[in-house]
């Protein structure tokens, strides 16, 4: 299994800022490699120079062994493909959005409509080919993005961000589909999220990206059980706390992560550790409740976003929570901004890394 | 005579099919047509040439383009009689005055700051990331462009009726270049003019009643194409 | 972006061919085209067009008339944008071929012009000679300053020219009268000076086709004061714009419209003009009157109106402004 992409000394400037600086990446064929920094770490600005719509300032990038020149590009450019962060769809209907890149590859028509609905079949849109693809849901859109992308069966397949602005069902199916593509049509993938949960499950290699410059890479496991430093500083990537363990005579471990703030989990460790909480595994509620939950902090809400049929809050309870509730409870609880909140989860919520 | 029984004149001439009527009618949808082709042929790559690229003084140029929109008809007719006389003008040789030709030009040369501002308009407005989405996934440069102007089409549609309603109803360059010959250069404009210059008030009001009609259709189709465009996916789809 | 350049190279080529395109179809699939330029008094009667319809049944040439008023008529010519000039006004005329822009001229015909004003004559100028109208006219207006008595055409035509002339016999400073608050200026052609005079109920100079097209149209109720007298003479030219000085004009065609205008079925279709339509013609030929040289008192009239003096003679057409290749038309 060769390289199928390298970017040797990738430098790239816009005015007097400098996005990428010096990346040297290697990018296996046939693998998903999850690319994990904060937002403004310059990882959309690499996909988009993987996918040769942008060109570096500086360095090389070879794909299948040749070198890409300004001559080529536009060759090259027909096997990689991405779909952006922000959804962009053209103003036509499902069919044709999909339709564009085979047309312009001279795929003959009967074999478009083939394609096309085994790509909507492939997102879970079924039937979808009329509709107007502006007028569809933010997730939907997302759908028929991927579903764009997937047709074009290229080599190389950038997503940024591909589950960041959807709910839990729409992130899943995503995940999903993102997983039998490679699985099945053998596509590379480059993932590029700020989601700790996303590149801990679903890549082969996650490459640590930062200020414009790549820290580590390394296999999920290498990565994660390292305690790097490097991957605590990820304030963007929800619920990571390090702290120190201490083992407690009932089986449990104590973990204070600073701020007087202490975590109960389940697994036994001691010393320096990496805490992960799914946003998921939070119950909010208005009122201290009393539960199975080894963990109970209170705090404010200093943050709300809302997502479709999900709402993600951010609680300050010493150090900063990611929570996620129904829209429908988002509602009825009638909750904003400073309200103060109780947070419970239990102690096997709590992953150690 | 009073304007209602001019009014009823002009209906009965139209409804006679008065061959003279007919043939102003045709050969003003003719110059006027050909003059929003020709405007539109250059217009569209001068626009799309401004919209999607940078460069300096592009405010300036696009400044000039909006303020030209507004130019007399008389002045710029005057110019181009000036310009295509037989003897004194430098295209002069070319024999263009008082041809039909000669209006084509100059109507052409009218509407095209109005085609070119409308169009860069609609194609600024497009979102910048088309380009690259038409990019990702296989098109080359002038595809990647062809984009952007498909998703701008309502907008540049707009801008080829503007400039069309603009030249079919302008009277100052047929004036001038086309000489209101009979049988030759007399245009719906220059007609209605001509005839009230003459009397025949009915002849007048009825070229006048051809034109706003015309002008009335065309405008009351492209509409109507345009909202099935935009809202079919509002009445036909499920959500 | 050099597809672009391309689309612009393709716009040009494009454009080029549409422009080529109709210029050669003008060129070589239609007939030589004479461009004449005239009044639009003489083009509203319909007399030109008439004759238009009965010249290209016989030549293989497409006439066409630029109708604009007298002064830009005589401007195109001088500019040399024209093949041949149609107009009523002797003394532009004759400033025309002196500044030799023309030649050839013919008178081809004549008729009067009318004093016109509402039933009622306020001013009773009927039955006056046209001084003495005048006088009377002037003198209402000066009684009822605050309504107009007179509309002036206003816009430098044949019948303008004429309409001074006759304030200039009458002893009026031109200048004068037309700033007093009686007089009106309607500033436009024939038709729209008559509705503005039937609207004031006020007199005015019209020719007698316009007159008799809007009387008869019942658009006007004005009626005829004062015609065919000397004063009101109204002599129609033709002239060739002159080739030597001007190279790219098309004076063989011009002759023979000429030629068409003075022959027998030229001059006959003039006499016939307007017969059917208004019970009496709207214009008198002239050929034959000048080629007989009698008497007639007519013809001393137009001789001493429209004819051009040199020293002790007087001509249609003096001999320095003829051009010697056509010397039939001067028999």
């Amino acid at each position: 299994m060769g390289a199928i992409a390298v970017l040797r000394n990738v430098t790239k400037d816009f005015a007097k800022t400098t996005v990428l600086d010096n990346i040297n990446l290697q990018i296996t064929e046939g693998e998903i490699l999850a690319l994990l920094g904060p937002n403004g770490s310059g990882k959309t600005t690499l996909l988009k120079i993987l996918a040769f719509i942008l060109k570096p300032t500086k360095g090389e990038i070879y794909f299948d062994g040749v070198k890409v020149t300004d001559k080529s590009v536009e060759e090259t450019r027909m096997e990689t493909t991405m779909v952006f962060q922000k959804t962009v769809v053209f103003r036509t209907s499902v069919h044709n959005n999909i339709a564009y890149g085979l047309k312009i590859r001279r795929m003959p028509n009967n074999k478009i409509g083939e394609k096309i609905s085994e790509a909507l079949r492939l997102v879970r849109l079924e039937g979808f080919e009329k509709r107007q693809a502006k007028k569809l849901s933010g997730g939907e859109q997302q759908r028929v993005a991927l579903a764009r992308a997937l047709a074009l069966n290229t080599k190389l397949l950038l997503l940024d961000e591909p589950t960041a602005n959807l709910d839990p069902k729409n992130a899943d199916i995503m995940e999903e589909v993102i997983a039998a593509a490679n699985r099945e049509l053998k596509t590379t993938i480059v993932i590029a999220t700020h989601n700790m949960f996303q590149a801990k499950s679903l890549p082969h290699r996650i490459a640590l990206i930062n200020d414009g410059k790549i820290s580590e890479v390394g296999t999920p496991t290498e990565i994660f059980g390292r305690l790097s430093k490097t991957l605590a500083s990820f304030a963007a990537v929800e619920n990571t706390f390090t702290g120190t363990a201490r083992a407690i005579e009932d089986g449990t471990t104590q973990v204070d992560i600073g701020n007087g703030v202490q975590l109960e989990t389940a697994a036994q460790r001691d010393g320096a550790v990496t805490v992960l909480i799914s946003p998921s595994d939070i119950i909010l509620s208005k009122n201290r409740i009393s539960s199975s939950a080894r963990n109970v902090l209170s705090g404010k809400i200093v943050e709300i976003l809302d997502l479709d049929s999900i709402v993600k809050l951010k609680v300050d309870a010493g150090k900063p929570f990611a929570v996620q509730i129904t829209k429908r409870s988002f509602n009825e609880m009638q909750l904003s901004l400073g309200n103060e909140v109780f947070l419970a989860f239990k102690a096997s919520s709590v992953q150690i890394l | 005579m009073n304007m209602l029984d001019g009014l009823i004149k002009a209906f009965q001439l139209i409804f006679s099919g008065d061959p003279r009527l007919i043939e102003i009618t045709l050969r003003s949808l003719f110059v006027s047509g050909s003059a929003a082709l020709i405007a539109a042929l250059w217009g569209i790559p001068i626009a799309t040439l401004i919209a999607m690229n940078s460069f300096r003084g592009k405010f300036l140029v696009k400044t000039i383009f909006n303020s030209l929109i507004g130019i007399p008809t008389v002045a710029l007719g005057f110019l181009l009689f000036l310009t295509f006389s037989r003897e004194k003008g430098p295209l002069g040789f070319l024999g263009l005055l008082y041809t039909p030709t000669a209006i084509i030009i100059g109507e052409a040369l009218l509407i095209t700051p109005i085609i070119v501002s409308l169009a860069i308009t609609a194609i600024e407005a497009v979102d910048p990331e088309i380009v690259n989405l038409a990019k990702t996934l296989g098109a080359s440069e002038s595809q990647a462009s062809f984009a952007v102007l498909k998703e701008a089409l309502s907008g540049i549609i707009l801008a080829g009726v503007a400039s069309f309603n603009r030249a079919i109803g302008e009277l100052g360059i047929a004036q001038f270049v086309g000489g209101f010959i009979a049988g030759y250069t007399e245009l719906l404009t220059t007609g209605i003019w001509v005839e009230l210059q003459i009397g025949n008030i009915e002849t007048s009001i009825a070229l006048m009643i051809i034109l706003l009609t015309l002008v009335f259709a065309i405008n009351l189709a492209l509409n109507i194409i345009q909202r099935r465009r935009k809202w079919a996916p509002l009445l036909y789809s499920e959500t | 972006m050099k597809t672009w350049i391309k689309v612009l190279i393709v716009a040009v080529v494009v454009t080029s061919l549409i422009v080529g395109g109709s210029l050669a179809y003008f060129y070589y699939v239609t007939r030589t085209r004479l461009l004449i330029s005239t009044t639009t008094s003489l083009y509203e009667t319909g007399l030109l067009n008439a004759t238009k319809q009965a010249f290209e049944a016989k030549y293989p040439i497409d006439l066409s008339f630029i109708a604009v008023g007298t002064g830009q008529a005589i401007l195109q010519a001088q500019g040399g944008s024209v093949d041949a000039l149609l107009v009523h006004s002797p003394s532009n005329e004759t400033q025309f071929l002196q500044g030799g822009d023309g030649v050839c001229r013919k008178i081809i015909a004549y008729n009067f012009f009318t004093i016109v004003g509402p039933p009622s004559d306020p001013a009773g100028i009927n039955e006056s000679s046209v001084t003495a109208a005048l006088g009377k006219i002037v003198d209402y207006g000066r009684d009822h300053i605050s309504s107009r008595i007179w509309v002036s055409r206003g816009d430098g035509s044949g019948t303008q020219t004429k309409e001074k002339n006759l304030w200039a016999k009458a002893n009026f400073s031109y200048a004068q009268i037309s700033a007093e608050s009686w007089y009106a200026s309607a500033g436009q052609g024939m038709s729209i000076t008559l509705n503005m005079a039937n609207e004031y109920g006020a007199y005015t100079l019209s020719d007698t086709g316009t007159y008799l097209k809007l009387s008869k149209d019942g658009t006007i109720s004005l009626v005829p004061f004062i015609t065919e007298t000397k004063d009101l003479l109204n002599v129609y030219s033709v002239m060739a714009v002159n080739q030597t000085k001007h190279p790219s004009v098309n004076i063989t065609n011009a002759i023979t419209f000429i030629r068409y205008l003075i022959s027998d079925e030229g001059q006959q279709l003039i006499d016939n003009y307007g017969k059917d339509q208004y019970g009496q013609s709207l214009f008198h030929s002239t050929v034959q009157l000048l080629k007989q040289n009698s008497t007639l008192q007519i013809v001393q009239w137009i001789q001493d109106y429209a004819f051009i003096k040199e020293g002790n003679e007087s001509y249609e057409c003096p001999p320095e402004y003829r051009d010697n290749r056509y010397p039939d038309l001067y028999p």
